[in-house]
């Protein structure tokens, strides 16, 4: 049992050995210090300083923090938003469920990039950093729940033509009481929905910032930093700008393994 | 959205296309005495007359033959096709007389006619060819050929630095365009493969010769790699298979000064700028008290000289850009305005030039004199790394005035939709690459007609004394006839810009490039095209 939460408790660790750091007195993500662009590591900064001299632990720590709670947040979002989508149409008429499900099918022809560039390009000019971080995810969150939704629409479907539900609805009950005795039994499906979320958004969310159209700065995010990579003059004058990639892999692999785990 | 087994996904498919990139790309062989460099793209177009991207601009440099010359170090007209050439008092009327004994590639005489039916050519609407704008009134134009050596060509009005514009006609045997394969330039095309190259050959008519008389051009053709991917065209250049780069960004300069130093040049500063303005246009949907920051002249100096300016040369560009304070770069030597007086950086002047202005600081905010927080973004475009380093330098600097600053990236088309349609944006930050000495090529941006004039397009009267002044002097500079008043109208417009800063300008990047030391012959110059603008002089030192 150990060994399986084994991810779950390092991913624990990694999130609050970078909330420490970011914590730390005197430490700033924004602080530019100009005097020492691309510094490498040091006391001061332990993983160096990026191209305008801002500490890259302190950035890559936020960018962690940032981007495990945004994902952990839309995740929740889509997936309640996909268990009522879902077990509502099962439960509907069957008119209903099918246009309900065609919306899914719809949603997911989309191309998300795009969509996502075109939303965030809709938005007012005006929103800090801060904002934009939120609207990211909530913006993430709101095109990613029809596959989750269609999945749960499946499950909940195989519910309904249950023995006991029969028997249940035979007897009597309904609406509410019908809801209460349905969600526990979605939870088996909810949870792995919720845990493949996550690393989805925290690579949509990567895959926005490296196009230049994600959290706005000085906010870090792992695209933003992972925008250094792209240049490989940068990666002969520090080896540092690895630090940022070797960290979102390890994020993911731990993810990863949390889902395989549940 | 889903995305089911991520990560091995991922590695597997950042490791596919890292083996993809270092290993498909392939190269086509040399010939001897060929010179070979990169273009990024393949030519839109190889007819010379609808040349409107820089690629196809390449090609139909090397392969053109004109009748004058722009020589890129003296910024000079030179006589090529066109033995000598006059332009009359009233600068209406231009006569060429040609060079005898002219041949195109294919060995067929190149007469007056030829050049009259090329230069016709690119006058005729249905050519679509961007340099006839250049003529104003392209299709009230009429060109002549008196004799087989003489083309007039008589305009209806006098067009400044007409001269410059036959450096972009080339001429074609008339009646039989070829697209590049029959010219009267140095090369011509000899070779296509799409996406792979484009090859050149030298032309044997070609009727240049050097001080000493040796036949040009020297070279037996150019090899033009296509490779998008710059990192590409480092690594072929650092194997002695491309042998010059132009363009090079400030972080490769510095990696190739590191491994080949005498490879490398900084030429200085550029004829491009990079800029912020504010949105002053009143069709903006911005607060009332935002447009009155922004269209107050003391918030605009103030916001300029609150920019550390040395900042963004040293820390985006590595020290190969200069502090810039005019939309005329001082590599424009004719041009460029000595005595400009500008506002330099300086942060007590901009605090105190707020507070004259009626603006207060409230902890560390800065409020206007009706207690608003001087807040606002500035836009860039997405994908640009050096713009959104400076917003962010530019973002720091000016929460030390107290204003607080987003820094937005949007895709270019979006870009677009909001500077041009909607106008619904504060401030921008964005560069303007300037391909001509003239700064007649700069009237469509400071006209205040113009649509492209950003800060406040197409005015129906000049909103200000100030730009009524400079569309004053503007229009002076287009059709005075003496150099003198022109330069002096000129000069007077970048004062007025300086003192009013509608755009602030922040650098001029240095044009860095890299010279295979095996390369004979190169003369860079900063206006382009920087490298081969002397193409028929460039020759390997030892062909392999």
């Amino acid at each position: 049992m150990r060994i399986r939460l084994l991810p779950v408790w390092l991913l624990v660790a990694l999130a609050l050995g970078a909330s420490a750091i970011v914590s730390r007195p005197g430490a700033s993500y924004a602080r530019q210090d100009r005097e020492h662009p691309l510094a490498g590591a040091s006391l001061t900064h332990p993983a160096g300083a990026d191209a305008l001299g801002r500490d890259r632990l302190v950035r890559v720590s936020a960018a962690l923090l940032l981007s495990l709670a945004g994902a952990l947040a839309a995740s929740a979002l889509t997936t309640a938003a996909a268990a009522g989508i879902g077990a509502w149409a099962a439960f509907a008429v069957p008119g209903v469920a099918w246009l309900m499900m065609l919306v899914c099918d719809v949603f997911l022809a989309l191309p998300w990039l795009f969509l996502l560039m075109m939303v965030r390009s809709a938005l007012p000019l005006r929103a800090s950093p801060a904002h934009s971080a939120v609207i990211t995810f909530l913006v993430l969150a709101a095109l990613g729940w029809p596959a989750c939704a269609r999945a749960v629409y499946r499950g909940a479907l195989g519910l309904k033509r249950a023995d006991w539900m029969m028997q249940a609805r035979a007897s009597g009950m309904r609406g509410k009481q019908l809801i209460r005795q349905v969600l526990p039994n979605l939870l088996p499906l909810l949870l792995p929905q919720f845990l493949v979320c996550v690393p989805a958004f925290v690579i949509a969310e990567a895959n926005l910032g490296a196009l230049g159209l994600g959290i706005g700065e000085p906010l870090p995010s792992w695209g933003g930093m992972l925008l250094e990579l792209d240049n490989s003059a940068l990666l002969f004058r520090t080896q540092w700008v690895y630090f940022p990639v070797v960290l979102l892999i390890l994020v993911l692999l731990l993810l990863e393994a949390i889902l395989v785990e549940a | 959205m889903r995305m089911g087994r991520l990560a091995p996904g991922f590695l597997l498919a950042m490791l596919a296309a890292t083996v993809a990139k270092y290993c498909i790309a392939q190269v086509p062989a040399r010939l001897p005495g060929e010179l070979a460099w990169t273009i990024g793209y393949d030519p839109k177009t190889f007819d010379p007359a609808k040349v409107d991207d820089i690629d196809s601009e390449t090609v139909r440099y090397l392969t053109a033959g004109v009748l004058l010359r722009f020589n890129r170090l003296t910024q000079k007209l030179e006589p090529r096709l066109a033995e000598s050439w006059n332009l009359s008092p009233d600068g209406r009327t231009i006569t060429f007389k040609l060079r005898g004994g002219l041949r195109f590639s294919d060995g067929a005489a190149l007469t007056a006619r030829d050049a009259a039916w090329s230069i016709q050519r690119v006058l005729l609407p249905a050519a679509g060819a961007p340099v006839a704008e250049e003529f104003v009134a392209p299709a009230s134009v009429h060109v002549d050929a008196p004799n087989s050596q003489t083309v007039v060509v008589r305009l209806p009005q006098r067009v400044a630095g007409i001269g410059k514009v036959f450096d972009e006609i080339a001429i074609e045997p008339a009646n039989r365009p070829s697209e590049g394969h029959v010219t009267s330039g140095p090369f011509y095309v000899a070779e296509y493969q799409r996406s792979q190259f484009v090859r050149l050959r030298r032309n044997p008519y070609y009727g240049e010769r050097d001080g000493s008389g040796a036949a040009l051009p020297r070279a037996s053709g150019v090899l033009l790699d296509i490779v998008e991917n710059p990192e590409e065209r480092i690594r072929l250049f650092s194997r002695g298979e491309s042998d010059l780069i132009d363009q090079l960004s400030s972080e490769y300069y510095e990696m190739l000064r590191q491994k080949a130093p005498g490879s490398v040049r900084d030429l200085g500063p550029s004829l491009n700028t990079e800029q912020i303005w504010f949105n002053q246009a009143p069709a903006s949907p911005l607060p009332a008290w935002e447009e009155a920051w922004f269209r107050n002249q003391s918030f605009r100096v103030a916001v300029s000289q609150a920019i550390q300016r040395d900042d963004l040369v040293r820390l985006v560009y590595l020290g190969h850009a200069t502090p810039a304070y005019s939309f005329i770069s001082p590599a424009n030597a004719d041009w460029y305005n000595r005595r400009l007086a500008a506002p330099h950086s300086d942060l007590a002047a901009a605090q105190d030039g707020l507070r004259r202005a009626g603006f207060r600081m409230e902890g560390t905010h800065l409020l206007d004199a009706a207690g608003h927080p001087v807040k606002f973004s500035i836009l860039t475009n997405a994908g640009n790394d050096a713009r959104l380093k400076m917003a962010t330098l530019i973002q720091q600097d000016l929460a030390a005035v107290g204003m607080q600053v987003n820094v937005v990236t949007l895709d270019f088309p979006a870009l677009i939709e909001r500077l041009m349609h909607t106008q619904d944006y504060e401030a921008c930050l964005l560069g303007l690459e300037n391909v001509d000495v003239d700064p007649n090529e700069m009237m469509n941006i400071w006209l205040s007609s113009s649509p492209n004039h950003q800060w406040n397009p197409a005015e129906k009267t000049p909103a200000t004394a100030w730009e009524a002044e400079i569309d004053k002097e503007m229009n002076l500079q287009a059709t005075s006839q003496k150099d003198a008043v022109r330069k002096q109208a000129v000069d007077r417009v970048q004062q007025i810009v300086t003192d009013e800063e509608p755009f602030i300008y922040l650098v001029y990047p240095n044009v860095l490039a890299a010279i295979s030391p095996r390369l004979a012959g190169a003369q860079p110059a900063v206006i382009e095209p920087e490298l081969w603008w002397n193409v028929e002089d460039l020759r390997l030192r030892r062909t392999r």
